[in-house]
């Protein structure tokens, strides 16, 4: 099985999974947190972070899911209450009107939670939602590969060397 | 004259040793070849059965390879997925035998002179004869073996480019520059080999692209939907930054219905719903 590990997060992927774990370059005013995508289909170069310029390619038997973290102000707030990464996820747990982008035929999910002391958010959009009983299992067992470490201490600003 | 005469019969007898080295030389490679099962003719007379190749200590077969050995489940066809790492340190995986379109694999190096002018080439992407179905992805080996820096610097701004030694081991590959096309709908190599000029490997894919329309290889159908990807996304950062709202803005972040629609007063009055008639 082919494995990731970039920017604390580990990914063992399926058989025809692609994936990649990166940060995008910080605007400034902007910490850059680490996305990890992965997809049963080739990802384009340019891919926004929920999938933008990848969930229109999709065929009916693909899957596309996001690892997205956020910053760690939002630890502890209500919205990432939930410890542990989201699965086994069910078929129920998919539904169109959740799509970030409602492309017609497809479906998603969306869990956000705190895994190793880091906020995230797990979105994933399957290519059918008729064919979720054949798919859903597939987001499963990519949940499965998926492992987070904590994020690395960080010195505050001002602190003296000694 | 009887000077040249020794001087003729040492030369002479210098070229019989040497003669005679190079049989002996040459009787030893045919013995060798000939226990490893591959060899010409039987040197020694003796009978072998070529056909059980070399043996261990206990006897038992010992197939003969040239490099590393593939996975059972692997032959020279395969496309396994490639996994590493990026220049700048993100990981990468690319799996081409499910992609669903034609991905050329570029197995270049950066101390190799003959790469220089892929590097080149790939700077120019328009330049290069590929279709926009055809994805290219650049594969060094890893940073064990490469320097990222390096590669970073030849690499154009946009290449997809993943370094993995491994990768060279799974797709065989004999040195660089060294390029491998992938069908991604039937799930296999279709074309490998070298190239002078990317112009040969782009022929290549040409050929391999008739073929598979021959085949009624379909690419997945993109579906229209206008502005997309990251361009969507920086739009709509714009969109935002225009009208005052910042990263962090209270009104990102609604805890009412009113944060949403404003105070009850400023909404749109309610369109009058239809009236079912009895009867």
């Amino acid at each position: 099985m082919p494995t990731l590990f970039a920017h604390g997060i580990g990914a063992g992927l399926p058989t025809g999974f692609e994936g990649r774990i990166f940060k995008r370059q910080g605007s400034g005013i902007e910490v850059a947190n680490a996305v990890a995508q992965f997809a049963s289909f080739a990802l384009p170069d340019e891919v926004g972070d929920f999938g933008g310029g990848a969930v229109n390619l999709m065929g009916n038997d693909d899957v596309f899911a996001v690892l997205f973290e956020y910053g760690p102000d939002s630890v502890g707030t209500r919205l990432f209450a939930h410890q542990g990464l989201p699965g086994p996820l069910s078929t129920s747990d998919f539904q169109p009107h959740v799509l970030r982008r409602g492309l017609t035929g497809q479906s998603g999910t969306q869990w956000f939670f705190t895994e190793a002391g880091r906020p995230f958010t797990f979105y994933a959009v399957l290519g059918s939602h008729a064919r979720r009983s054949l798919l859903v299992p597939r987001v499963n067992q990519l949940l499965e590969g998926v492992s987070v470490e904590p994020a690395p201490l960080v010195a505050p600003a001002g602190v003296p060397w000694n | 004259m009887i000077a040249l005469s020794v001087v003729l019969g040492a030369v002479v007898l210098l070229m019989a040793v040497l003669v005679a080295g190079l049989l002996r030389s040459h009787a030893d490679i045919l013995k060798a070849l000939h226990d490893l099962g591959a060899g010409v003719g039987d040197p020694t007379g003796e009978a072998h059965d070529h056909t059980a190749g070399p043996t261990t200590a206990s006897g038992a077969p010992v197939p003969l390879t040239m490099g590393p050995t593939l996975a059972a489940d692997r032959d020279s066809t395969s496309a396994p997925t490639l996994a590493g790492v990026t220049p700048g340190g993100d990981a990468l995986a690319v799996a081409p035998a499910s992609a669903g379109t034609l991905t050329l694999l570029a197995f270049l190096s950066t101390g190799c002179a003959s790469c220089a002018g892929f590097w080149d080439a790939f700077r120019q992407p328009d330049r290069l004869g590929l279709s926009a179905g055809t994805r290219l992805v650049v594969v060094t080996k890893g940073p064990d073996r490469e320097i990222p820096g390096e590669v970073a610097d030849l690499a154009a701004p946009g290449l997809t480019v993943l370094m993995s030694s491994d990768a060279w081991t799974d797709y065989e590959v004999p040195g660089s520059p060294f390029f491998v096309l992938v069908d991604g709908i039937a799930g296999r190599r279709v074309g490998e080999g070298v190239a002078n000029q990317f112009s040969q490997v782009a022929e290549l894919v040409r050929r391999a692209e008739v073929d598979a329309a021959a085949f009624t290889l379909d690419t997945r159908t993109g579906r229209d939907v206008g502005l997309d990807g990251p361009a969507r996304e920086s739009a709509n950062d714009r969109e935002l930054l225009d009208a005052g709202i910042g990263p962090g803005d209270p009104s990102l972040y609604p805890t009412s219905l009113e944060d949403l629609y404003g105070p009850p007063d400023a909404r749109m009055p309610a369109a009058p719903r239809p009236v079912r008639r009895a009867g």
